[in-house]
């Protein structure tokens, strides 16, 4: 998702709130911050990439789900188009994987580990607003990109990404550079 | 398939500007792209073939040292370009394409999908493009269209801003009424490291009257998208040449950037040369790019749930009952539903119907170059009218109308 977060800026200001401001506004939001905070061993730990994607693992690292994170949801305006990645494929850590279209920009979605696609989200091609409603929902019905299958290289990507906490700091850095 | 002979017209006197073509080889081309010792470039093409000029910008986009800032001017020959998630059936007439312009030598307006978001915009040698690639961390959507109002106001168009679109436009007063015009439009490609912003100018076009019946498609009324469609403005000229244009963006440039030692670089044909730009201009010329690209969309004369829209009267020569809806994703027949077409008398209408819609299931639209025949070709026997198939072609750009 690169740094979309910063591209509306000028335009609407209003579209960059802290992430606790979206968590009060929208219910859906507060689940997903729930989840990602959880600590139990059962739920998978939500981990996101500085691009601003997440990604759950499952408890036996075999299995993931991929989204947006709701910062850069909100960040990038208005979605009108999700090009899905394309199931079967096997990409690496930073590949791009499909692309989401708002504001006249197409934005690269990058994966954020190793792992290869089983599963895309199709609802998103049809209703390309619930990216913008609930990014990080990875219930049926949500804003979740693909469901993947992970090997070993994906699960050592996994340490380099941030938990929940860490990337509240890193976005509110971001803001705070503007 | 383009001609890259044709496409790449020497500039008729050197840009002030611009470093003599002569001077450029690939391999320069190559290594001060990607080179870290020049964060800030400049380059323009001599070649005015869409299909290559995109291609090259792409290059630049992927292979230019991530901390750089590039700068890109270029020209197409007369196109319709279409953006990233766009549907070419629905925002643009194919038949009025491939019948061209009266003022372009092969006729011709060549279709074009770029790799960038946004809408369906015309381009010809009256039109500007610009386009600026820069770190992902310092993008901003207005930054650089606001570079080009300077710049427009350095040669003295008064009126220009950048809209709340992104896009610029002109207020004009005449008559004592004002009226507002696009000049410059907008899209985005935002990869991890880098971004692309990059826009059109209309400069001195000669066709601004010819370039609304080439963005009206004829199913309009019948086709119902995913994806983006096109904001319709009332466009208008600016009125500058393209060389004081690509000197005042310049300075703009160089006034935000600093001064880019050695002026611009020159690129072109010989860009062909470079693996990725061949492989570029390859996926952009091919149909699976420029038709397979399209987001799924239906195509029915029956309004649906999906698409409650009133349908207009069919014309009088097709018969009477006649339905056809068609579902097409990636450019391909999924769903296929005909009924009312006419047989002859004796033979049961509704099982030939069904045959062919079966048959023409799994068919690739873009490949259908003539529905008569495709007709034809589906149906168990012989159909009573080529009617349908003329209609279907008129609505699709293709074959015998």
């Amino acid at each position: 998702m690169a740094s979309i977060a910063r591209c509306l800026r000028a335009a609407r200001p209003a579209a960059l709130p802290t992430l606790a401001r979206s968590s009060v506004s929208q219910p859906f939001s507060r689940l997903s911050t729930i989840r990602a905070f959880s600590a139990s061993t059962i739920r998978p730990v939500r981990k996101y990439t500085k691009d601003h994607e997440w990604v759950d693992l499952s408890a036996d690292n075999k299995t993931g789900v991929i989204g947006i994170s709701e910062y850069a949801a909100e960040a990038l305006g208005d979605v009108v188009y999700v090009e899905l990645p394309e199931k079967g494929k096997t990409v690496g850590a930073g590949d791009a994987i499909g692309a989401v279209e708002s504001v006249k920009s197409a934005a690269d979605i990058n994966a954020p580990i190793s792992c290869k696609i089983t599963d895309v989200n199709f609802l998103l091609e049809e209703k390309p607003g619930t990216i913008n409603q609930v990014p990080e929902d990875d219930s049926h019905g949500g804003g979740w990109i693909a469901k993947v299958t992970v090997d070993e290289q994906g699960v050592k990507d996994l340490e380099a990404l941030m938990d929940a906490e860490e990337y509240k700091t890193f976005t509110a850095g971001e803001d705070a550079e503007h | 398939m383009y001609n890259l002979r044709n496409a790449s017209i020497a500039l008729t006197r050197p840009l002030s500007r611009l470093k003599p073509s002569s001077h450029v080889t690939y391999r320069p081309f190559t290594s001060y792209t990607s080179s870290s010792l020049n964060t800030v470039q400049i380059y323009h093409s001599t070649s005015h073939n869409p299909y290559l000029n995109l291609s090259i910008e792409h290059h630049l986009l992927t292979k230019s040292h991530p901390d750089s800032i590039l700068l890109f001017l270029y020209r197409n020959a007369p196109c319709v370009v279409i953006g990233r998630n766009q549907n070419p059936w629905l925002e643009t007439n194919l038949s009025a394409l491939r019948y061209g312009l009266p003022s372009t030598n092969n006729g011709e307006v060549k279709l074009v999908r770029r790799r960038s978001g946004g809408g369906a915009v015309f381009h010809d040698l009256g039109n500007a493009n610009w386009s600026v690639i820069c770190p992902s961390a310092a993008f901003d959507r207005d930054r650089h269209a606001e570079m080009v109002v300077r710049a427009l106001k350095r040669i003295g168009v008064d009126g220009v801003r950048v809209n709340e679109r992104h896009d610029i436009v002109q207020d004009v007063k005449s008559d004592g009424k004002e009226s507002t015009f696009k000049v410059s439009g907008s899209a985005y490609k935002l990869t991890r490291l880098r971004s692309l912003h990059h826009g059109t100018c209309l400069l001195d076009s000669p066709n601004l009257g010819r370039i609304s019946p080439l963005l009206r498609s004829p199913a309009e009324a019948y086709i119902k998208a995913r994806g983006v469609e096109s904001v319709r403005s009332p466009v208008r000229n600016v009125g500058t040449d393209y060389d004081e244009f690509v000197d005042v963006v310049v300075e703009e440039f160089e006034d935000m950037y600093g001064e880019v030692e050695g002026g611009c670089v020159a690129v072109g044909d010989d860009a062909l040369e470079i693996e990725a730009v061949k492989k570029g201009v390859d996926e952009l010329v091919s149909s699976e790019w420029i038709f397979g690209q399209t987001p799924q969309f239906t195509f029915s004369t029956q309004p649906s749930d999906a698409d409650p829209r009133p349908r207009p009267k069919l014309p009088d020569y097709l018969p009477e009952n006649l339905e056809v809806s068609l579902t097409v994703r990636h450019g391909q027949i999924r769903d296929a539903r005909m009924s009312g077409l006419k047989y002859g008398e004796s033979l049961d209408g509704s099982s030939q119907d069904q045959a062919i819609s079966k048959a023409l299931v799994g068919r690739t639209l873009h490949e259908v170059r003539d529905w008569h025949k495709a007709l034809e070709e589906a149906s168990p026997v012989s159909l009573e009218s080529g009617r349908v198939g003329k209609w279907l072609n008129g609505l699709f750009g293709v074959g015998q109308i």
